[in-house]
């Protein structure tokens, strides 16, 4: 077992292993015995822990924690969706030794890859989900693995087109980093001596409605069903923008334009709302078993819609 | 090295990939901080680093690095208001996950009081603060209203503790089998079978043992492997990592067989009457003979009077037949600590340090498989995190640490992790059943149910035997069917049969009763004929709860709805427990190797004792065969057959002191509850018990007034005349856009007459209402269809209910009927959890108008079922 504990970035992109921030995925799977090999702990690098937040936008640090996303006052009044969104996933021990940049590449949850069985994600070259138990799988069906990209903070990123700084290689838009969907053995597009550093988010506009959901059976502490962020912005009681994202629907964090589509220019009222969510699910092919998750993502984003505008629950 | 502080002390740990959590425990001993889950889920690792809650499972000892970390034992000198809280409060039960709680709870407190004074926190931000804590024993209701009171300074925080190892559970120091440490002690780990049934050919364990392992078969007789985890071989080395690199090592050869993945379907687990006597017991009672029909066995009627029920079901009038189809998944145990053992050989002499719920059992067991007498085999269990029903017997831990032990002439520990736990630890069968109620003119005609459990590599599911003794009189049949598969065993799980029977018939009841138009709770009271349920409807039908209930379904999105239901359990006891008492050194010693799994059972001899000898200090010595003999704790009987023989031998001790004192003082000596009388003067026992140094008896739990039910003692077992009821009324919110089901309140009625330790026992009845939440909403193991695999191999896909998911709980003892038995009163344990997921469906019917049958009741199927 070797550890690398580099102090530079240069350092940390020359060594070779798996990048470790947090370790709070990483960890698990360790002790699961999912993961074996050399490590790269990423703490000892400098200032991959700044956040800075202005008028022009911000830049966070990818060794920032959720839980100091998730309670940062000037964070939440201007990037909502995100601190809603990070405040609701995990639990509160998890995501205060979790970081953005960990949080953006976890490995799946597919209890087929966590259990060790032969996937594409272990190495094999099917997906034992499709004929097995897939029920919290996908509904919008991109590639040979059927499991959702786990990444809540991702999916409510997109909603900011952020932009994600990558040391060692070109910097990319969330979408860009998390790739197509099709590549079933990973859920990202980061290269070998690349590492992600910070992602950077635009200005946003005072007063954007914004909420974050996850439907979930427990209240708490659960992975979503399904999940939504929402983000608009009102001009002259009109939606003049609209950018919604849905998550655990898919490889990938999905933006859904068919419903933005149906928000811009219309007011923000129960019908309109109506009619947008009820394309949700356009394009949707959902498995077997995750068919429930077609009306479960239309009622998730009207829920996130009414939220945002401040209609009752 | 990477150099930190612990507790205020530095520490230096080796540069690997370790975690906080082996640092503490194996390296610095600090056992406090519990590994449950590893991956972050449960909370029961949480240590402060800087001050503030993570996980040390997950922790880098590179992310301590220069940094302070407080564990459970660094914060108990003076104890933390939170720690006095949870003491006072009862905010525990086995303890496993306390530690983990106070860390976390201290954590909001600091928050709280820093931000906001002594305001009280109100529920939901304690609840959101606490959401990455599990535990399984269901104390969230006290530890909420622990943290306010603490939060808010309140005096009642001051409150001495009624739980006597209360002070040693909130500290840490409370040594459970996981946290012993012997001198020397290897780490041993189970191989398990990785397919669902195959043929071992040969197992080469050399390249362990090349790896200085030591190794050992543990199929020399029996080679066919029958469901996946079945145990192979253990191997045991230094460390664990050592131990499971060297297992990884091991040759298995294996002949992969068609497994039987349908439960019911072909092939046979158990071919022919040989095989069969290997199939696991999936009921704590005897094994009742069936027949078999490949994986099928059954059925196991239980009717009276005989062949009426059926008959009259088939000729009812359909619009005077209610019924239907319902199903359950199955629901795993998951003891927080898990299964554990670790095992020393002295010569050909044996101690067993295991997490069990019988140690006495264990140990009859483990002597008859050694070939041993029992004398020359001890087992320990000081404290158990938790059995609920999964612990009742010599269990995979035990074998292997035993037979390693005794290879490498060293102890040797091993302890399941979360996977192993979930997989093979034991689970409730998923049941599916078929119930029909004929009822003319609101009177019930009769009933049948057909239950068919998926026992997996297990027989003797019993369903039948709870609704069979409910409703009085009328005509009924029940017949359990045993649906068996190349799956791990079931096993009997906390009031076995009950949960699943009673959440088809007390839904079918519901209906009957709505659809005659009349009071559900009105109803049973008519067909019920055990008059101590009987006074419980009249409390229910009395609460606020059930009268303003809305009595139709809602129509918003957010519906309240709140429904009813009633169980029933019989009363075991134990004649054979027995209680020593001894006074030493100014303390009368209570000692019986009775277990504490979390029930309070330290507690309830405490209180028995302090009942009659006021003011005496007591301890309670228990967990060990070596001393007077204690019952398992199950099927109820713990209270009512410890209770009494400690009564008992309290009196017989008070006789003995009299006798001896009237030769130390002269004259006649009278011996009270509060002291000894002589010469006109009471002497108070503190005063007197110095004087009594040594004296020493033991008692032996005296017989009820008229005698029990069953004629002859079975395996320290009798039935009791009598059986304890519970009616639960439960009021449910149902976000029907969304899908969940939030339960709002619970009033639980229980009718077991004199509670020894109500306190106490408040809290296990809470816990089995939180249980019973979790069955009817979350919990569901998930099997892979074509492996047999366990996909709900952690905590995060097997779900156990979290601090915001529990209700408001009203627990309401009704202590009549019970004046034949010693004390007054009999268990609760079971019959606390049984009708919940039953009142849980029916406070759903009565919001939505649509009735679930499936458990547990999730969002997609609210959604489907609801429409909106």
């Amino acid at each position: 077992m070797t550890l690398h504990r580099p102090s530079t970035l240069d350092e940390a992109l020359a060594a070779a292993g798996t990048p470790r921030a947090g370790g709070t995925d990483l960890g698990e799977r360790r002790r699961a015995g999912r993961h074996r090999g050399p490590v790269v702990d990423l703490l000892g690098i400098p200032d991959l822990d700044d956040l800075r937040i202005d008028d022009g936008g911000a830049r966070l640090g990818a060794l920032v924690t959720l839980d100091r996303l998730a309670t940062h006052p000037e964070l939440a009044r201007r990037y909502g969706a995100l601190t809603a969104a990070v405040g609701a996933l995990a639990t509160p021990q998890v995501r205060r030794m979790a970081t953005l940049g960990g949080s953006l590449l976890q490995a799946t949850r597919c209890w087929y890859a966590r259990a060790g069985v032969s996937c594409h994600r272990t190495g094999g070259d099917t997906c034992p989900a499709r004929d097995g138990d897939h029920r919290f799988h996908v509904i919008f069906d991109l590639g040979p693995c059927a499991a959702p990209h786990p990444s809540t903070t991702a999916m409510a990123l997109l909603v900011y087109e952020a932009t994600v700084e990558v040391a060692g290689g070109e910097d990319r838009t969330v979408a860009e980093l998390l790739g197509d969907g099709t590549d079933p053995t990973r859920g990202d597009t980061l290269g070998t001596g690349e590492l992600v550093t910070g992602v950077r988010l635009g200005p946003t506009d005072p007063g954007e409605a914004t909420a974050y959901l996850r439907a979930t059976s427990r209240l708490l502490a659960e992975w979503p069903l399904v999940e939504c962020a929402v983000r608009l912005r009102l001009d002259g009681g009109r939606i003049a923008a609209a950018a919604v994202a849905a998550g655990a629907v898919a490889p990938i964090p999905l933006r859904l334009g068919a419903v933005e589509a149906r928000l811009v220019d219309g007011p923000p009222d129960p019908d309109r709302l109506e009619a947008a969510a009820a394309a949700a699910a356009d394009g949707a092919a959902p498995l077997p078993q995750t068919g429930y998750k077609v009306e479960l993502l239309r009622r998730t984003v009207l829920a996130t819609l009414r939220r945002a505008v401040g209609l009752p629950d | 090295m990477i150099e930190f502080d612990v507790n205020g002390e530095p520490v230096a740990a080796p540069e690997t990939d370790e975690t906080l959590v082996e640092v503490l425990r194996d390296r610095l001993g600090l056992c406090g901080t519990k590994l449950v889950c590893g991956g972050g889920v449960c909370g029961a690792c949480t240590v402060h680093l800087d001050g503030v809650p993570v996980l040390a499972c997950l922790t880098p000892t590179t992310a301590a690095e220069g940094r302070s970390v407080t564990t459970i034992e660094g914060v108990g000198a003076p104890l933390h208001p939170i720690q006095r809280a949870f003491a006072a409060f009862d905010a525990l039960q086995c303890g496993y996950c306390t530690p983990g709680f106070v860390m976390a709870a201290i954590g909001f407190y600091d928050d709280w009081r820093a931000r906001h004074g002594t305001k009280r926190p109100p529920r939901d931000e304690i609840a959101a603060a606490l959401a990455g804590n599990l535990c399984r024993c269901g104390a969230h209701e006290a530890i909420l209203a622990a943290v306010a009171a603490a939060c808010a300074d309140d005096p009642a925080i001051d409150e001495p503790p009624v739980r006597v190892d209360a002070l040693d559970k909130v500290t840490g120091r409370a040594v459970f089998t996981t946290d012993v440490r012997l001198d020397g002690m290897l780490e041993g780990v189970v191989v398990r079978s990785p397919i669902a049934h195959a043929h071992l050919h040969g197992l080469d364990l050399d390249p362990a043992r090349a790896l200085g392992a030591v190794a050992v078969d543990l199929r020399r007789d029996d080679p066919t492997l029958r469901y996946v985890g079945d145990p192979i071989a253990a191997v045991a080395a230094p460390t664990r990592r050592e131990a499971e690199d060297a297992a990884a090592a091991i040759g298995v050869h294996l002949e992969a067989r068609p497994a039987a993945l349908v439960p019911g379907a072909d092939p046979p687990v158990f071919p022919d009457r040989r095989s069969r006597k290997r199939a696991a017991n999936a009921s704590e009672g005897p094994l009742r003979p069936a027949r078999w029909r490949g994986n099928v066995r059954g059925p196991v009627a239980t009717s009276f009077p005989p062949f009426v029920a059926r008959t009259r079901i088939r000729r009812t009038d359909p619009a005077r037949l209610h019924g239907g189809t319902f199903v359950t998944a199955s629901q795993t145990h998951t003891p927080l600590e898990p299964h554990a053992t670790v095992a020393r050989w002295e010569g050909n002499r044996l101690t067993v340090w295991t997490s069990t719920q019988a140690v006495d059992a264990v140990r009859t067991e483990l002597a008859r498989h050694l070939n041993l007498d029992p004398s020359q085999v001890r087992v320990v269990a000081e404290h158990v995190g938790g059995g609920f029903g999964s612990k009742l017997s010599m269990d995979d831990t035990v074998l292997a640490a035993v037979e390693l032990a005794r290879i490498a002439r060293l102890p040797v520990r091993v302890v399941m992790d979360r996977q192993e736990e979930l997989t093979v630890g034991g689970h409730r069968p998923a049941v599916h059943l078929d119930v029909a109620l004929a009822v003319d003119d609101g009177h019930l005609d009769a009933i049948t149910l057909d239950a068919a459990s998926e026992t997996g590599a297990a027989i003797n599911s019993p369903v039948g035997a709870i609704p069979f003794f409910m409703y009085g009189g009328a005509p009924r049949s029940m017949h359990d069917w045993d649906l068996l598969s190349h799956h791990p065993p079931g096993k009997p799980f906390r009031g076995p049969g009950g949960p699943p029977s009673l959440w088809a018939v007390e839904q079918v009841v519901d209906d009957v009763a709505l659809s005659l138009g009349v009071d559900p709770i009105e109803l049973r009271r008519r067909w019920d004929g055990n008059p101590k349920r009987r006074a419980l409807y009249d409390e229910a039908r009395a609460l606020d709860l059930w009268r303003e209930r809305p009595r139709e379904p809602g129509s918003g999105r957010f519906r309240r709805g709140v429904g009813v239901a009633a169980g029933n359990w019989a009363y075991f006891v134990d004649p054979d427990a027995r209680i020593g008492l001894e006074v030493r050194e100014g303390v009368l010693r209570a000692t019986s190797s009775v277990q504490e799994i979390g029930t309070g059972t330290r507690t309830v001899i405490a209180r028995a004792l302090a009942g009659e000898f006021h003011g005496a200090p007591i301890e309670v010595v228990i967990g060990d065969s070596e001393l007077p003999y204690g019952p398992m704790s199950a099927g109820s009987r713990t209270a009512t057959s410890v209770g009494p023989a400690a009564v008992a031998a309290a009196e017989h001790l008070r006789a003995l002191a009299a006798e001896r004192l009237a030769v130390d003082l002269g004259g006649p000596v009278v011996a009270e509850v509060d002291g000894i009388r002589h010469a006109g003067e009471l002497l108070p026992w503190p005063d007197v018990l110095p004087r009594l140094e040594g004296l020493s008896t033991q008692a032996t739990r005296p017989g009820d007034a008229g005698g029990f039910l069953s004629p002859f003692t079975m395996l320290h077992t009798r039935l009791g005349r009598g059986s304890s009821g519970a009616v639960h009324v439960v009021e449910v919110e149902v976000d029907t856009l969304l899908g969940r089901i939030r339960v709002v309140r619970c009033w639980a009625g229980i009718s077991a007459g004199r509670m020894w330790s109500p306190i106490t026992a408040r809290s296990q009845v809470e816990g089995a209402v939180i249980q019973g939440i979790g069955y009817a909403l979350y919990e569901e193991r998930v099997l892979d269809p074509a492996s047999g695999r366990t996909l709900t191999a952690n905590l995060e896909d097997y779900r156990i209910p979290g601090i915001a998911d529990v209700p408001e709980i009203e627990v309401s003892f009704n202590e009549e009927g019970w004046e034949h038995v010693p004390g007054g009163g009999v268990g609760i344990g079971e019959v606390a959890t049984l009708p919940v997921a039953a009142a849980i469906g029916n406070a759903v019917r009565a919001a939505t108008g649509w009735r679930p049958r499936r458990l547990p009741i999730r969002p997609e199927h609210v959604v489907e079922g609801v429409g909106r």
